[in-house]
């Protein structure tokens, strides 16, 4: 019987190359794409594939919100998750989120083959910072990983982590209540919640929040150079 | 319609995406890969393209200093950047370097085959998301 994989990400150029990957591996099948959170935990549902692969920063939902989601739906999903940073705080939310499998998206080529083998014999498949990461923890009786640490803010409910990440991506509250079919009231409830929970008074603050607490992923530019050359013509 | 093609990104997995869209047309070869602008400087050398595809965000050397370089280094060269990077600056800065088009990699399964070819027949490519931006030259 062939091992089913869904794929999610929002770039189908990184999902034809994973897909390219995975189906040279004979017995494996990938059964489906998405290209954001939410279109993976529908897909999910319906192909109950044998392991998930998702992207961190994905629209509309992250995928960390997605792997929370999906293992709250059936436990006995499998879940990889795909990023571009190995931060401590990132490994800390994946680990957290119950993401079995955690691969750099620049090793990915290297890597998921591995972690998709892991997965399919019940084991798990982490970076070495991660292992790294839990063994301090294990021998610091889990205080090292949190020492250095910023104050916690107050926690959100998942509910209120969408609709930040909405938010944040530019959203108004009444385009985030069409996506996630509720009243514009009840997402301006959410929305006042969250601030209050925060402490935060405009938009920019939520945007700030959202892109330290990994709700939305962005690239930054190269910086130009110091002594700029000329334009040239193609 | 032959054309050779480099293919420049930091990310493997981006690359074999690349890879499988771009050789799916016939008479097109990918004649090399390279992983930072210092590589791809160095393979243009060797390989001599007729199209690089280059991204904008790498290590040692970014995409926007290795066009300015190649604009030099080999002129007949048209260089195409597909980048994350969403932005109207961005892309006139790959403009101003040199580039012959861009495209947004969310959307390089749809724009990336019509670049190319627009850019092997020296034509300006540029699209970013939801905006078409040709004649921006």
């Amino acid at each position: 019987m062939k091992l089913r994989i869904l794929l999610a990400d929002d770039h189908e150029i990184v999902r034809r190359g994973l897909r390219a990957l995975l189906e040279k591996r004979e017995g494996w099948e990938v059964c489906g794409e998405a290209s954001d959170g939410r279109e993976a935990v529908e897909k999910a549902l319906q192909l109950k594939p044998d392991v998930v692969i998702v992207d961190i920063g994905m629209p509309n939902l992250n995928g960390l919100d997605t792997t929370r989601q999906l293992l709250q739906h059936d436990p006995h999903f499998k879940v990889i998750v795909l990023t571009i940073t190995d931060s401590d705080q990132v490994i800390r939310e994946a680990l957290d989120a119950g993401a079995r499998g955690f691969v750099l998206k620049s090793d990915a080529a290297r890597d998921l083959v591995s972690a998709v083998e892991a997965l399919q014999n019940k084991r798990m498949f982490f970076t070495p910072r991660v292992n790294d990461l839990v063994l301090a923890g294990f021998l610091e009786k889990g205080h090292a990983v949190s020492r250095n640490e910023a104050p916690k803010l107050p926690t959100l409910t998942a509910r209120e982590r969408e609709i930040t990440q909405l938010l944040a991506e530019g959203n108004s509250s009444k385009e985030v209540a069409c996506l996630l079919n509720l009243s514009t009231k009840t997402v301006e409830t959410h929305r006042s919640n969250i601030m209050r929970k925060l402490s935060f008074h405009s938009i920019r603050d939520l945007v700030v929040y959202a892109i330290k607490n990994n709700l939305i992923q962005i690239e930054i530019p190269p910086q130009p150079p110091k002594t700029p050359t000329g334009p040239t013509a193609a | 319609m032959t054309i050779r093609i480099l293919l420049v990104d930091d990310h493997p997995i981006v690359r074999q995406g690349l890879k499988t869209l771009l050789e799916g047309r016939s008479g097109w070869e990918v004649v090399g890969e390279a992983s930072d602008g210092v590589e791809a400087v160095e393979k243009a050398k060797n390989l001599n393209p007729d199209v690089m595809v280059l991204d904008v965000t790498m290590p040692r050397m970014n995409g926007l200093e290795a066009c300015r370089v190649l604009r030099r280094q080999a002129p007949q060269l048209e260089i195409l950047f597909v980048t994350q990077h969403d932005s109207p600056q961005m892309m006139r800065e790959a403009m101003d370097a040199g580039a012959r088009g861009y495209v947004v990699k969310s959307n390089a399964a749809r724009d990336l085959l019509a670049a190319v070819e627009a850019v092997s027949q020296h034509r300006v490519f540029t699209a970013l998301n939801g905006r078409d931006a040709a004649g921006l030259r």
